[in-house]
């Protein structure tokens, strides 16, 4: 298992497709960081990190499928697909192999973000208490979105369909909050309650608040281990079935 | 060593492989015999564990493919179709991520590598990117790949497509070679490859077994009725009228001139004692014999014999195998 896991890193950073993603996530990062900065008024000197990941995600969500495209449809693609599966590994060791090597790079895309607060602490104070607080939270949705572009990226041979289903499903993500706060189904209680339970963004808030409750922790952590036995029982349902 | 019992697969409505049984035994090179799209991938594929069968079993080395499926794909090494291998990898990073793939512990990853690649000759390519080696290289490194983790059984898809004659004659060498440690299943289309490797063949055509048995064996089964090559001066009608009427005679074929009133037949006879009558009638008759000799069919026309049964007339083996052209599996694979 560890072989794949290597051998998946590789082909992030031995290729520069992991340094040029980063890049743009940075780039937007930056972005937003200068105007919160410009936008300052004169009377508070006080921008939030919290805020500016909280609208970040909304960027970054939409790089995630471009990082998962390519795991499983270019196996399938180029024919390697035999050499995993006839391999001793089983499914779940595959699939879990690739998805833990897109998470280490989801990772290392966090870590360049804490260039702006170790940069911000040169000239002000930072709340490393909440802001640790919101690492946490969005790398816990991070995980949820990365378990659900492998997903899409098995059940497509073809990345770029992948990714764009991937683009798809991630504004449909998004889409869930706006949904739930909307005046049709806050006039049915019991169904925007449900809604916005599944709702991940209204999750993010609490973490982004310097909340940390443990259960947007359990179902940050079950809505990715579901989405990954899916991908598992995904493939080996196409395997059994005709093709 | 392998054991395939009652193999069935099903893809969608249609047919690939219908209750096909056969085993490997220990050192032995297995040759698997079919025109394009007769079921050799996918029985290949269901025993090297990537497809499962829709019925029946295969038993690897005393492991259930399915069951246990780990332990059974640790004894076997197999090349695929397509070779699979990543283009944006090196020959030697390849090699020893399937070796690490294949659970290969960590002190014997180099030196199985090194003597893979000894192997195949690949060894001074190492440092090449797999995207720009020729289709030639991209399969050797496929089938360096199939002997890491020292498997005992190989399955070879088709080893020497792509492979210029000297390298095909190399590949051959190879696997007569390999025959020491392991037990090989190997497929082809090409009758010469077959015949020269290989001890026993199965032949497979529509999914169904045609024929298992010693490539000597399947020649002499396939004579058992006489065939007579004749060659007689005269009239065709009244030859054949002639010939049919001999007691013992099954099948005339169509006269085909080779010289000026001068006919080649194909007769084919019940038993060998039959030649006499045909000699003394054609005699009777006063049509003169230029040549009658017995004739044995090639391995070529065993298998055109076991496969033949669209009822259509092929001149060639080639025509076979051009008949049904099998779809690429991956039409994306280009490259």
């Amino acid at each position: 298992m560890f072989a794949l896991y290597k051998k998946e890193l590789q082909s992030f950073f031995y290729s520069p497709f992991a340094y040029v993603l980063a890049a743009l996530f940075m780039f937007i990062f930056s972005i937003s960081f200068v105007s919160s900065i410009s936008d300052l008024g004169s009377n508070t000197l006080k921008f939030s990190f919290p805020n500016i990941f909280y609208n970040n995600f909304f960027y970054f969500i939409f790089i995630i499928p471009i990082l998962t495209m390519r795991s499983f449809a270019d196996e399938r693609k180029g024919g390697t697909e035999v050499l995993l599966l006839t391999s001793p590994l089983s499914v779940t060791k595959i699939v879990l192999a690739k998805f833990l090597s897109v998470v280490t790079v989801f990772l290392f895309m966090m870590l360049t973000t804490l260039f702006f607060p170790i940069y911000a602490s040169f000239s002000g104070q930072v709340m490393w208490s909440s802001l640790i607080c919101v690492y946490i939270g969005f790398f816990l949705w991070g995980l949820v979105c990365i378990a659900a572009g492998l997903l899409l990226s098995s059940l497509t041979g073809n990345a770029i369909i992948a990714a764009v289903l991937g683009e798809i499903v991630m504004e449909g993500l998004l889409f869930l909050d706006t949904f739930a706060g909307s005046a049709l189904v806050q006039s049915y209680p019991k169904f925007n309650s449900v809604v916005g339970w599944f709702s991940m963004q209204r999750r993010f808030v609490y973490f982004s608040q310097g909340m940390f409750r443990l259960e947007d922790l359990i179902f940050f952590l079950s809505a990715a281990a579901v989405v990954i036995c899916w991908n598992i029982l995904s493939i080996e349902k196409r395997r059994w079935s005709h093709r | 060593m392998v054991e395939i019992k009652n193999l069935t697969k099903h893809y969608g409505k249609n047919i690939a492989v219908r209750n096909i049984s056969f085993e490997i035994r220990d050192n032995e090179i297995l040759g698997f015999l079919g025109p394009n799209g007769a079921g050799k991938s996918t029985t290949m594929n269901i025993i090297a564990g990537y497809l499962p069968s829709t019925e029946g079993t295969v038993t690897v080395n005393g492991f259930d493919i399915t069951e246990q499926a780990s332990e059974a794909k640790k004894s076997i090494g197999y090349l695929p179709e397509i070779p699979p291998v990543y283009p944006d990898m090196r020959v030697e990073e390849y090699m020893k991520f399937v070796a690490g793939l294949k659970g290969v512990r960590r002190g014997e990853v180099s030196a199985q590598v090194e003597s893979a690649m000894e192997r195949l000759h690949i060894s001074d390519m190492r440092r090449r990117l797999i995207r720009n080696l020729s289709k030639g290289y991209k399969q050797r490194v496929g089938f360096a790949q199939a002997l890491l983790g020292n498997p005992k059984l190989l399955i070879l898809d088709e080893p020497t497509v792509g492979l210029d004659p000297a390298q095909v004659s190399e590949v051959r060498k190879l696997i007569l070679d390999l025959k020491k440690d392991h037990s090989i299943i190997f497929s082809s289309h090409i009758l010469a490859e077959v015949s020269a490797v290989c001890e026993r063949v199965v032949i497979i055509n529509k999914g169904e077994i045609k024929a298992i048995d010693t490539i000597e064996n399947l020649e002499r089964s396939m004579t058992a009725n006489t065939i007579l090559d004749l060659t007689v001066d005269g009239d065709t009608t009244k030859t054949i009228r002639i010939l049919k009427d001999v007691r013992g005679v099954t099948k005339v074929s169509e006269p085909e001139a080779i010289g000026e009133n001068r006919y080649h037949y194909q007769v084919e006879l019940e038993s060998e004692p039959v030649r006499n009558e045909i000699m003394s009638a054609l005699v009777a008759n006063q049509l003169g014999i230029v040549e009658m000799s017995m004739a044995k069919l090639s391995l070529e026309q065993v298998f055109l014999k076991v496969t033949e049964n669209s009822g259509k007339k092929r001149s060639s083996l080639q025509d076979l195998l051009d008949e049904t052209p099998e779809a690429p599996e991956n039409p994306y694979d280009a490259e």
